[in-house]
């Protein structure tokens, strides 16, 4: 009983140690991390970039070309399309040749809204396979 | 006396705190977890909307482009040649980091190849655009 005393050196010696300061201590460290955390999710899109201008592509593949001009038109297959019609004619180009990606040669100039709309509508299409380049 | 008797139990240390400790080192460890250390641009831009933009979770280092074709990072405005520096620095830091760019939908598309160039020259492969979900 002596020793035992001896040991917990105090009147507490029926109830372990006192948790107080560490529960301090814990709640600091939450507070720095409740007040530090930022929930930002981005969503995006991903588009890929041509790797190299001198590398030929895979010539067995050719890829879906849509040009996005200066003005922010669009143009798939040599004709002017609306940004809304861009999803069917990729739709009609890719079940011709169904491994085909899509390129998307814009204008460097050519706002990114209508790029975003471009990849957007390419991604509805059903293909996810994006390469941009942009043009002077 | 059934009531005293209940309360001389704990009389001489007050509440037991071991289980608002268990219930707040769990809070801890949430919020040690859920944090994300995402570096943020630090200015608003209007992103273009996609209704196919998907959420990545690791998504953590934003870059913004302005429509006058400014560009921020990390509550900075850096200049186009800083771009590949700075994510160099940070892609050793932690190299499993991926990146969003926020363009405004104004911004030219050369502009934001161009940073995606400098992003890839640094050694990040995964880029993408970011785009609200919005808009259906």
């Amino acid at each position: 009983m002596r020793k035992r005393r001896y040991q917990s050196g105090s009147e507490e010696s029926s109830h372990g140690i006192d948790l107080a300061p560490m529960l301090d201590f814990v709640v600091n460290l939450l507070i720095f991390f409740i007040i530090t955390a930022v929930f930002v999710k981005e969503a995006g899109l991903i588009v890929n970039r041509p790797t190299s201008f001198n590398t030929p592509e895979n010539p067995n593949t050719k890829s879906i070309q849509v040009q996005i001009l200066e003005t922010g038109e669009i143009w798939v297959d040599n004709r002017e399309v609306d940004a809304r019609a861009v999803r069917a004619n990729v739709e009609r180009l890719s079940a011709v040749s169904p491994e085909a990606g899509v390129l998307i040669m814009a204008d460097e100039a050519a706002p990114t809204g209508v790029l975003v709309e471009v990849v957007d509508q390419v991604h509805l299409g059903g293909i996810y396979n994006i390469t941009f380049s942009t043009s002077q | 006396m059934q009531s005293r008797r209940h309360s001389q139990e704990g009389e001489d240390t007050g509440i037991d705190l071991a289980p608002m400790l268990d219930f707040t080192i769990n809070l801890l460890i949430f919020f040690i977890i859920t944090t994300s250390f995402i570096k943020e641009t630090g200015i608003t831009v209007f992103k273009p909307e996609a209704l196919t933009a998907e959420n990545r979770a690791s998504g953590n280092l934003l870059i913004a482009i302005r429509s006058n074709g400014e560009i921020w990072m990390d509550r900075r405005r850096i200049d186009l040649r800083d771009v590949r520096t700075q994510m160099e620095r940070l892609h050793i830091e932690r190299p499993d980091d991926t990146v969003v760019i926020i363009a405004d939908r104004d911004s030219n598309a050369g502009a934001v190849a161009k940073v995606m160039d400098e992003v890839r020259l640094a050694g990040i492969t995964e880029i993408s655009i970011a785009a609200d979900p919005a808009g259906g």
